[in-house]
């Protein structure tokens, strides 16, 4: 799901940059009047946590593997605002830091995996809360794959409409909506099976540890 | 502004200015500047860039001839210009990762500095205890480990990172209080 540099134009990436910035600031000022002086050393942990489970191996059956992106977990977990600067400092680490993705793709992951896909997971987890805990955890882990993958191919499907050359050959991604939407989203609303299964194991543990280190 | 400061700066240039340039023989010359700046550095930084992009730019790059060969068109001038867009692009990041402190870039902001301080030296950590288990996994196995076993290494690792996170960002809160980090 994660775009590396070079498909996206900067018809997209401007104006995506300026509403990331935008919320990037509001998501900051949110963090800080939300939690105490433990909000930096814990945005700081949580995102080198969502940066490790980005790495951790979900197998498939059949032997594949997908990846988890641990959003879910970490929106319900301590809430959409810091999933979002979390996975945004995770997207901008591996771009900056490791070479990983790249610099004109970050406002999109940013706002496609961090603010929908945690935001979503939260209303998931908020709608389906009171009807049953288990459900509405697996459900937040499997929306916050299943919605950012469907913006993501949005992005890269309008690229040949939005850039092309005088000729009309596509000068970013030169792939339509009708080819990335169902080579998007279909391998991901299986991924976010395996998501919503880790959302689900990885917020009672979180849980009982929280408890745990409380008394 | 400091050395790294203008890096950056140089480097978001370059950026904007390789997405906005179309003619393939311009992203070329552009790659060649990127290579001459690299130095001594310019194969090894190629050799990275090439490795990193190849996966998804051959997916790309061969789904697009085939359908370019399905309905009869000729795919070289858009594969050429987006193979050497993605490729200057990221020769581009492994310079400045290369040249420049991205921490010294950023030091207007003492919280983004430290955010990014903490978030990376403990991401380097878990990616060397996350290759640890990998390891641990497959020295411990004869055959490839069934998939019921793959499960219980990525829960048992899952489940470690989650706890040492939540230590480190207990403990680190802690150190910073009593040093006065929050009272300036």
């Amino acid at each position: 799901m994660h775009i590396p540099d070079g498909f996206i134009s900067p018809q997209t990436y401007l104006p995506a940059y300026a509403v990331a910035a935008g919320l990037w600031a509001y998501a900051a000022r949110r963090v800080k009047r939300d939690l105490d002086a433990d909000t930096l050393p814990f945005l700081a942990a949580y995102t080198a946590l969502s940066f490790v489970l980005m790495m951790v191996a979900l197998p498939l059956p059949g032997g594949g593997t997908a990846h988890a992106a641990g959003i879910g977990l970490l929106a319900v977990s301590f809430g959409g605002w810091m999933g979002f600067l979390a996975i945004s400092l995770v997207l901008a680490m591996q771009a900056l830091l490791f070479g990983d993705g790249g610099i004109t793709a970050l406002p999109i992951n940013a706002l496609a995996m961090g603010f929908t896909g945690s935001f979503a997971a939260l209303a998931a987890w908020k709608l389906f809360g009171r009807l049953n805990e288990n459900v509405a955890l697996f459900l937040a882990g499997w929306i916050s794959i299943a919605l950012p993958s469907v913006l993501v191919a949005l992005v890269l499907g309008i690229q040949p409409l939005i850039a092309q050359s005088a000729q009309g050959a596509p000068l970013f991604f030169p792939f339509g909506l009708e080819i990335t939407l169902p080579a998007i989203v279909l391998p991901h609303l299986l991924v976010g099976i395996a998501e919503g299964g880790l959302t689900v194991l990885g917020y009672r543990y979180f849980a009982r540890l929280r408890a745990k280190l409380a008394t | 502004m400091n050395r790294d400061r203008a890096a950056l700066l140089l480097y978001l240039i370059a950026v904007l200015a390789a997405t906005l340039i179309h003619d393939p023989v311009w992203l070329a010359a552009g790659l060649g500047l990127a290579l001459l700046a690299s130095g001594r550095a310019a194969a090894g930084i190629l050799r990275r860039a090439l490795l990193a992009v190849l996966a998804f730019n051959l997916a790309i790059s061969l789904s697009y001839a085939v359908m370019a060969w399905l309905q009869d068109f000729s795919p070289w001038q858009t594969l050429i210009r987006l193979n050497l867009r993605v490729l200057l692009l990221t020769v581009l990041s492994f310079l400045f990762i290369a040249r420049a402190n991205l921490f010294r870039a950023l030091d207007f902001s003492q919280g983004l500095t430290y955010v990014l301080g903490l978030a990376y030296s403990q991401a380097l950590i878990f990616r060397r205890a996350h290759e640890d288990f990998r390891l641990a996994l497959d020295s411990r196995s004869l055959r490839r480990p069934r998939l019921i076993d793959r499960y219980r290494a990525s829960a048992a690792a899952t489940a470690w990172f989650i706890e040492k996170s939540l230590h480190a960002a207990t403990q680190s809160a802690q150190a910073l209080r009593s040093r006065g980090f929050f009272n300036d």
